[in-house]
């Protein structure tokens, strides 16, 4: 037997969530995009397509403040944010790139500081996953070890069936909770199915040996090859749903303002600027490759994950055409080769 | 701000029959410089993995000559790996490049502004028919719904003042103007809708600074907006930054800016940030009868003074 819930329940699922005074973020049509939203009723509920940002919003906005000062009579008074005050959240129909990413960035939102914002946030959110039935030439999931019916990071996921309606399966514990809550929107079905999973394509690469062929290579001709056409914006990261590095910034006047915690990227020249005037990732190639590094060696050293679940948003919005996919394919070719030939210099690149 | 007259339009297939002409053209001249060592690097495009893609490339070998080409999407405008924000380009010595007409405006403004002079850098300009918008699939043919809206109104097709010019240009369809038309609307505007209209586009920025990094014009070392002390605006992706953000940066580009439209190209957030270009460069030719890029020009009309100036404005 088999969990479903009709088109029409699942909107129903939205707005009755919102009546209850949850947030429900989910992919809504915005102008001419599909973006992650908090949704106002279930009508706008927009599933299918990948958003144009990633879901980690839900979790790391673009933008939150973390503290408020102001001077008064009584001289200058703080206030933390209370992060008791944070919305009961669902995010809903979020694919599984976008829904395995937060599992992935748990590790070093609660490592050697507890970032209560990001986790408070995540305690509160119950994540509905939604089978990915279609790919472009950018999507590359299966390459990093997930698959367009990846249930990491669901707590409940829904698969797109054939007649309309999705089947719902129990992924955790708080899903089974959370569904314990709605039992009149969900049937249950002997048979059914489902629409056929988007396939990416792409050559299989084994992480493990790209891990080891990248802690050889720091220094190598690819990252200029690649990378020397980085213009060192930000959209790649702003972009993906794995990229989590942030600035902390005061913002106000002398009488008042707060302290807020934006989105940050490793390919901004001030990223790593020192107040010497010195930057030791002093040229644009150099900052990418910390970009391929902390996503498939430095994070697997540190928490034993890859830090990319293969969207591809960095490649179509990248205004040069830095492909990450491509970069990962080739190295993934030079690190089986590497194995072959180790200590054989002259066999390199046959 | 989407129009009639683009559910109207009939479908057009733009001929780039010249472009296998330019890439072959482009591809010798880039063996010979190389060869004949007149340059140590050509910043070109090459293929990129995703059938049809083009990406920028910079090359120093005669042997990788036979990678450059040209297509419907070599969008980007090269002239940005000359400026001194890419000193690891400019490093590499010599510089040749493969323009545009719209790009070879930048690189007329750069020498302007003494980024480098002429005689250092060999141009390749391309005769160009057009190519996509954002948002197109690569590979997708060049038709009047996948052309950039710079092309539709392009005047600069045959870039005369290159070095050598390749490729051939065929006969072009006439397509009516997109964004002179959102111009129009907007311009009809009452100052406080076309104030909401800019609100609620700067509301969705994320301050990625895609529009400045990809900017021929943005080559600052210092950007006045990513001063801390004193904070001149908000870094804070929020409404009162982002507008200070990109109010500060259309007056800095006004009287410099070419009209290549790279920051609308690659605005992940489809902020039509052009518009705002374009409106200076209007109010520049009003003005002051000045078009920016046209030839090099030391001193543009907002960095020099003169008493005949028009005043009327100071009240």
């Amino acid at each position: 037997m088999a969990l479903t819930i009709t088109e029409e329940n699942l909107r129903k699922l939205v707005d009755r969530l919102v009546k209850d005074g949850a947030r429900v973020v989910g992919p809504k049509v915005a102008g001419e995009m599909t973006v992650y939203e908090p949704l106002t009723s279930g009508a706008e509920l927009a599933p299918g397509t990948l958003p144009r940002r990633s879901a980690k919003e839900a979790f790391f906005p673009l933008s939150e403040t973390i503290l408020s000062f102001q001077k008064g009579k009584e001289g200058l008074k703080v206030e933390d944010v209370d992060t008791n005050a944070f919305p009961r959240t669902v995010l809903l129909g979020a694919l599984p790139c976008d829904a395995a990413a937060p599992q992935v960035m748990d590790a070093v939102f609660s490592w050697d500081y507890k970032d209560e914002f990001y986790l408070e946030r995540r305690r509160r959110t119950v994540i509905v996953g939604l089978s990915c039935t279609s790919a472009d030439d950018s999507c590359f999931c299966t390459l990093v070890g997930l698959a367009p019916t990846d249930t990491m990071g669901s707590d409940l996921f829904l698969t797109p069936l054939a007649g309309g309606g999705y089947s719902c399966q129990v992924v955790s514990d708080r899903g089974k909770e959370f569904l314990a809550g709605y039992p009149e929107l969900f049937a249950e079905a002997a048979t059914v199915t489902p629409v056929p999973p988007a396939e990416p394509e792409g050559t299989p690469v084994d992480l493990a040996k790209v891990k080891l062929w990248l802690e050889e290579h720091f220094e190598d001709e690819i990252w200029e090859e690649v990378a020397d056409r980085c213009v060192g914006c930000g959209a790649c990261a702003f972009l993906c749903p794995a990229c989590h590095c942030f600035d902390i910034v005061d913002e106000g006047t002398e009488q008042s303002g707060s302290r807020r915690k934006n989105w940050d990227a490793c390919a901004f020249s001030k990223f790593t600027n020192h107040a010497s005037g010195h930057n030791p990732r002093d040229v644009q190639n150099k900052r990418y490759r910390n970009r391929f590094m902390h996503k498939f060696k430095y994070y697997d050293d540190k928490f034993g994950k890859t830090l990319c679940t293969g969207c591809g948003r960095c490649i179509r919005y990248c205004p040069v055409g830095i492909d990450i996919k491509g970069i990962l394919e080739e190295i993934g070719k030079k690190a089986l080769s590497t194995k072959d030939t180790k200590g054989h210099e002259e066999n390199h690149h046959g | 701000m989407n129009n009639s007259t683009e559910k109207a339009e009939q479908a057009v297939t733009i001929d780039i029959s010249g472009y296998d002409v330019a890439t072959a053209e482009i591809r010798s001249e880039a063996k010979r410089l190389l060869t004949e060592k007149i340059v140590d690097a050509v910043v070109g495009y090459q293929a990129g993995r995703r059938k049809g893609s083009a990406v920028p490339v910079i090359i120093t070998d005669p042997a990788q000559a036979e990678k450059l080409l040209f297509s419907p999407a070599c969008v980007n405008n090269l002239s940005i790996y000359l400026t001194k924000a890419k000193k690891e380009i400019r490093a590499k010595g010599k510089l040749a490049v493969v323009a545009k007409g719209c790009d070879l405006r930048a690189l007329a403004g750069l020498v302007g502004e003494s980024q480098f002079k002429r005689e250092e850098v060999v141009i390749i300009g391309v005769s160009c028919a057009g190519v996509h918008r954002a948002g197109i699939q690569p590979g997708e043919p060049l038709t009047n719904s996948t052309i950039a809206k710079k092309c539709r109104e392009c005047s600069v097709h045959i870039p005369d003042e290159a070095d050598l010019v390749v490729g051939k240009l065929p006969p072009l369809p006439d397509l009516p103007p997109k964004e002179k038309e959102l111009m129009e609307k907007l311009d009809a505007m009452t100052p406080a809708l076309r104030w909401e209209f800019w609100k609620e586009q700067f509301t969705r920025c994320i301050r990625c600074l895609a529009c400045r990094q990809v900017c021929p014009f943005c080559y600052c070392e210092q950007c006045l907006c990513d001063r801390g002390r004193p904070q001149a605006v908000d870094t804070s992706p929020r409404p009162s930054g982002n507008m200070g953000w990109h109010i500060v940066r259309a007056m800095h580009l006004a009287g410099r800016c070419a009209g290549c439209a790279e920051c609308e190209r690659v605005c992940p957030m489809d902020i039509p940030l052009n518009l705002l270009n374009r409106k200076m460069a209007e109010e520049l030719k009003e003005l002051y009868h000045y078009e920016a890029g046209m030839k090099p020009v030391e001193k543009g009309p907002l960095t020099s003074y003169d008493e005949k100036d028009d005043q009327s404005f100071i009240k």
